[in-house]
C-alpha cells in the first residue's frame, strides 16, 4: 500500500556520530491563537532513520504557529552522555501557501541547526 | 593640543579604565549573525530567562537589544551566574519584519544547560530568513 508523505516531516541527524538520530521521542504542538497556549498534535519517536513519519494529516495542517519539541538530552542520556541543550524547540510559522513543509534538526552535543525545507 | 587638554585627557582615561575593571565582562555572550545578507544581526531584541526548578517557571533576567556588531554585553553579572537551566529568546520575527521580510521563525529560544558557572559561555544565533543554527563556544 502506498503512503503519501504527510504535509509535515522532520528529519533528526546526530552530526556528532554521523548518523540518523534513531529512536529520539518528540511532539508537535500548535499555538491555540485566542487563548495563546500551546496544544499538543502528536506525540513521537524517531525511526532507525531519524523520521517521525505521519506527524499530521494534511486537514488538520491549518495554517498557524506551530512548534516541535525534540528530546535531545534525553537522546544523548540514552547513549550515555551530556548535552549542552536539556531539548531542541523550533518554532515556525505555516501559511495558506504551504504545501509540503521539512523541519529537519542536525544535532550534535554542543550544537544545533534547523532550515526549512520541502 | 593645549596643556589642559592634554592634563584632561589622561584623567579621563584613568577613570575609564577604573570603571571597565569594575564591571566585569559577563560570563555568558552573545552574537547575532544574519548570514542571508552577511551582516551582523544588529537591533535585535534578546530575553534571558533562568528556570526556577521548584516551580518550574521562566524567571526573566535581562532584557537587551543587539548593537552594531550583533553583540549584547552584559548579559548577566558574574556574581549572578549560578548553575541551572537558562533560555536565551530572539525576537527573530520582529527583526526580519523591521526590515520588510518575513520569517520562517516568529522566535528563536534556546535553552541550555549551565553546569560550571566558573567558565565562559558564548551562545551565538547565526540566522537567516529560513534556517538557524547554534553552538555552545567560549
Amino acid at each position: 500500500m502506498g503512503s503519501v508523505k504527510g504535509p509535515l516531516t522532520t528529519h533528526v541527524l546526530n552530526t556528532g556520530d554521523g548518523v540518523p538520530a534513531a529512536r529520539m521521542a518528540l511532539s508537535l504542538h500548535r499555538l491555540d491563537p485566542r487563548m495563546t497556549v500551546w496544544s499538543l498534535v502528536t506525540v513521537g519517536n524517531t525511526n532507525e532513520d531519524g523520521r517521525c513519519p505521519g506527524l499530521i494529516t494534511s486537514d488538520a495542517f491549518t495554517p498557524g504557529m506551530y512548534k516541535i519539541r525534540f528530546e535531545t538530552g534525553q537522546y544523548w542520556e540514552s547513549l550515555g552522555q551530556s548535552s549542552f541543550y536539556p531539548y531542541v524547540e523550533i518554532v515556525f510559522t505555516v501559511s495558506a501557501a504551504d504545501q509540503s513543509l521539512h523541519v529537519p534538526l542536525l544535532v550534535s552535543r554542543y550544537s544545533y541547526s534547523t532550515y526549512r525545507g520541502s | 593640543m593645549n596643556r589642559l587638554q592634554h592634563i584632561r585627557g589622561h584623567i579621563v582615561s584613568t577613570d575609564k579604565y577604573m570603571n571597565m575593571a569594575a564591571t566585569l565582562p559577563s560570563p555568558l555572550t552573545t552574537h547575532v549573525l544574519n548570514i542571508a545578507q552577511g551582516v551582523p544581526g544588529a537591533n535585535m531584541t534578546i530575553i534571558l530567562y533562568l528556570l526556577d526548578p521548584i516551580s518550574s517557571v521562566w524567571n526573566l533576567l535581562t532584557t537587551g537589544i543587539t548593537n552594531d556588531d550583533g553583540r549584547c554585553p552584559g548579559l548577566i553579572q558574574k556574581e549572578s551566574f549560578i548553575a541551572g537551566v537558562y533560555k536565551l529568546r530572539f525576537e527573530t520575527g520582529k527583526y526580519w519584519d523591521a526590515m520588510g521580510m518575513t520569517c520562517f521563525y516568529p522566535y528563536v529560544e534556546v535553552v541550555f544547560t549551565i553546569t560550571d558557572p566558573s567558565q565562559k559561555y558564548h551562545v551565538p544565533l547565526i540566522l537567516s530568513r529560513f534556517s538557524y543554527s547554534t553552538y555552545r563556544g567560549s
